[in-house]
């Protein structure tokens, strides 16, 4: 489904991914872990098309098509949901509106028809009620005012709508407390398919013990530098991450 | 000094139809703005209210005026592709400044409300009138609004007994049809609540054809005592139109006075308000929406006077600029010595979707008193990236995105008109205007 290879992109004059390489078949979930200003919101950036990095090596394909050679919203078209580490507030932007014109975006881009009002709202109501989410949001602009928490819940109310082939979600975990982890937890894994790949961008075993990925890479200064399975995880949450490192560097 | 107005005007200074000798209080009236008008000349650049706009077109356009008893034949097809659906309404409807009887329908007025045609009042009633007309507005006119008193077509009057509560909106409905020749119309209305009185006004100006005309209005609305005024204004005239509106506005004690702005049409639309409170604890809400494209200015003055102490005001004024678009915003709010306690905050925020798109803004507060809370503040700013880029990854193209976010920004603003109805009629043209907007 995915398949990024030796990517390098910039920020300015600064190289933050130095050759990253990364597979996802398709229904993988895939959990990327690393220390703080390694460049994983910056991988998701790149993959999801946001201006002001410069790509200056390697490639991306996604199922077979050049994923950087296409705009955001035909990414998102395409398939791909970025949840995004700061969900961005639109005041003003009615959410009804919002949610209504994105996903009609993504139908007509995928052939299929727009929906009419009755069978929208149904569906949105279905999907609120997934993420313990209350009808008085539709109203509401775009994150405006949202709490850290619902901000985040609504990022996974958007992926359950529009129903990605694959989600990056990046700390989609952090700022949630206990009850809200395991209902977003919940909302992913009711999106589990085989046909629906995951990256899963966490600082935290905890979403880990949720949300079961089949793979766990260690993202370190700019590269893919250790990758496992889930016991992966557990080993980073017991003993940190200076071991890869030293790892990385002896090797 | 001379006896002859200002080369351009001649034929403005004609009051329409109406002949002199009706009513001499009237006639001197009349007299005196048109002795304004030549005393004052015409305009230029270096007068303050008009450093950004020049005079030089309208002057050689050579507007002509409108024969009243031709307007009806003006619009045969009738009012239905222009009304608002689902607003119910007393409606007046003027065709080129003239009060067309036919597109209008008043319907049943409750006791102590009096609608009607200024030029029927002036035959039925003229004592109703001859303390009112030009009180609000005072002697001394700035150009446009005296050239409307010497030579006004027809227009609206609201009259409200003390305490008479109007539950249906008044609609002011002012058609422009273009004609061979570019004529102007010169509309004059009068809208006066006394104590307690409450009523709503939404105000249209709409044309039928994209053709060069010029609209010169004058609004006096004058709030008694505990009186609440809501007035929706929305300006939608041709392309190629001039439009300029005088709203002289007076507010008695514990008044309210709601007035949302949308300025969408016009080549040149200049709006002057000129507000000021007679009474303390009254309060006033100016709001303001203007989208300016290529080949338009978008032109506002506020004049505010806080004569009294204890008063609110608020002046918030939004604009959309792209193309070559060009808006102009002027905002003063004058604090006297003795408003002790007012409290004003006047905000002008500019979002600009073209590099060529101008905007002078010049908020003033100008505070002789020491114990208020005043506030100003203005922006000129361009789409964010960072939420271009949200939208974006949801699937939105790039230029529904930017309309989204252009509506988002404005949506303070149509939130804030006092009708669902018509909110919806300018949310829906906002978005069609954006829509065909150049991108660059
Ligand atoms: N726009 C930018 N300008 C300058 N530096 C940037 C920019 N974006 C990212 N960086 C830098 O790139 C590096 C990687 O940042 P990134 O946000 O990708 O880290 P991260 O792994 O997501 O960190 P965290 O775990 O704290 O979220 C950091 O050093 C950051 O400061
Ligand atoms: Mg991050």
């Amino acid at each position: 489904m995915l398949s990024v290879n030796g990517l390098k992109a910039k920020v300015g004059e600064t190289e933050i991914l130095k050759g990253l390489d990364l597979e996802v078949k398709p229904g993988e979930i895939h959990a990327i872990m690393g220390p703080n200003g390694s460049g994983k919101s910056t991988f998701s950036h790149v993959l999801s098309g946001r201006d002001g990095y410069e790509v200056t090596g390697g490639s991306v394909l996604f199922e077979g098509q050049d994923l950087l050679d296409m705009e955001p919203e035909e990414r998102a078209q395409a398939g791909v949901f970025l949840a995004f580490q700061y969900p961005v507030e639109l005041p003003g932007v009615n959410n009804t509106y919002f949610l209504k014109a994105a996903l009609n975006s993504i139908r007509k881009a995928r052939g299929e028809s727009e929906l009419d009002a009755v069978t929208f709202m149904r569906l949105i109501k279905e999907k609120l009620k997934i993420l313990h989410l209350d009808d008085s949001l539709l109203k509401r602009a775009v994150n405006s005012g949202f709490s850290g928490g619902e901000k985040k819940r609504n990022e996974i109310f958007q992926m359950a709508l529009l129903e990605p082939k694959l989600a990056i979600l990046d700390e989609t975990d952090s700022g949630l407390d206990i009850d809200a982890l395991r209902v977003v937890a919940d909302g992913v894994n009711a999106l589990r398919s085989p046909e629906r790949s995951m990256i899963v961008v966490t600082h935290y075993q905890r979403l880990l013990d949720y949300i079961e990925p089949d793979h766990v890479h260690v993202l370190a200064k700019g590269r893919i530098i250790r990758s496992g399975g889930k016991e992966l995880a557990l080993e980073l949450e017991e003993k940190g991450y200076g071991w890869v490192l030293e790892q990385e560097q002896a090797a | 000094m001379s006896d002859q107005a200002p080369t351009g005007f001649e034929t403005w200074l004609v009051a329409a139809g109406s002949a002199a000798g009706e009513h001499e209080w009237l006639d001197r009236q009349r007299r005196h703005a048109a002795e304004q008008v030549r005393e004052l000349g015409v305009p230029n650049t270096k007068h303050e209210s008009w450093r950004y706009t020049s005079l030089k077109r309208l002057l050689e356009t050579g507007f002509s005026r409108v024969d009243e008893t031709r307007v009806d034949d003006l619009v045969p097809a009738g009012i239905d592709a222009y009304l608002v659906p689902g607003l119910d309404s007393h409606r007046i409807v003027m065709v080129n400044g003239h009060y067309s009887p036919r597109l209008s329908a008043l319907g049943e007025l409750p006791p102590g409300v009096r609608i009607g045609a200024l030029r029927e009042f002036l035959t039925s009633d003229p004592d109703a009138l001859r303390e009112r007309l030009n009180a609000v507005i005072g002697p001394q006119q700035p150009l446009f609004s005296a050239l409307n008193t010497a030579g006004s077509d027809d227009g609206l009057v609201v009259l409200l007994e003390r305490g008479a509560i109007l539950e249906r909106p008044i609609e002011l409905i002012h058609l422009a049809v273009g004609m061979e020749v570019p004529r102007v119309a010169q509309p004059r209305h009068l809208i006066a609540l006394a104590e307690g009185a409450q009523a709503a006004l939404i105000e249209r100006y709409i044309s039928l054809n994209p053709e060069l005309y010029c609209t010169n209005s004058v609004l006096e609305l004058a709030l008694g005592r505990d009186a609440t005024l809501y007035h929706d204004r929305i300006q939608m005239e041709s392309p190629q139109a001039f439009h300029i509106t005088g709203l002289y506005l007076d507010q008695a004690a514990n008044s309210h006075y709601q007035g949302v702005n949308i300025g969408l049409g016009g080549a040149w639309a200049r709006t002057d308000i000129i507000a000021r409170f007679s009474g303390e604890h009254a309060q006033c809400r100016l709001q303001g929406l203007y989208l300016a494209g290529d080949q338009q200015l978008m032109d506002y003055h506020l004049d505010v006077e806080h004569a009294v102490p204890n008063c609110t005001s608020q002046e918030n004024f939004k604009g959309i600029l792209y193309g070559k678009g060009r808006a102009v915003f002027d905002g003063r709010v004058l604090v006297a010595r003795n408003a002790q306690r007012t409290d004003a905050a006047m905000s002008n925020k500019n979002l600009m979707l073209s590099e060529h798109a101008e905007v002078d803004t010049k908020p003033q507060l100008e505070i002789h008193a020491d114990d208020v809370k005043c506030s100003h503040g203005t922006t000129v700013g361009q789409i964010d990236a960072e939420m271009l880029f949200y939208l974006r990854s949801r699937g939105l193209s790039a230029s529904l995105a930017r309309r989204m976010l252009c509506l988002g920004f404005a949506g303070e603003i149509i939130e804030s008109i006092h009708h669902e109805a018509v909110r919806e009629v300018v949310a829906e043209q906002v978005g069609a205007r954006l829509e065909s907007a150049p991108l660059d």
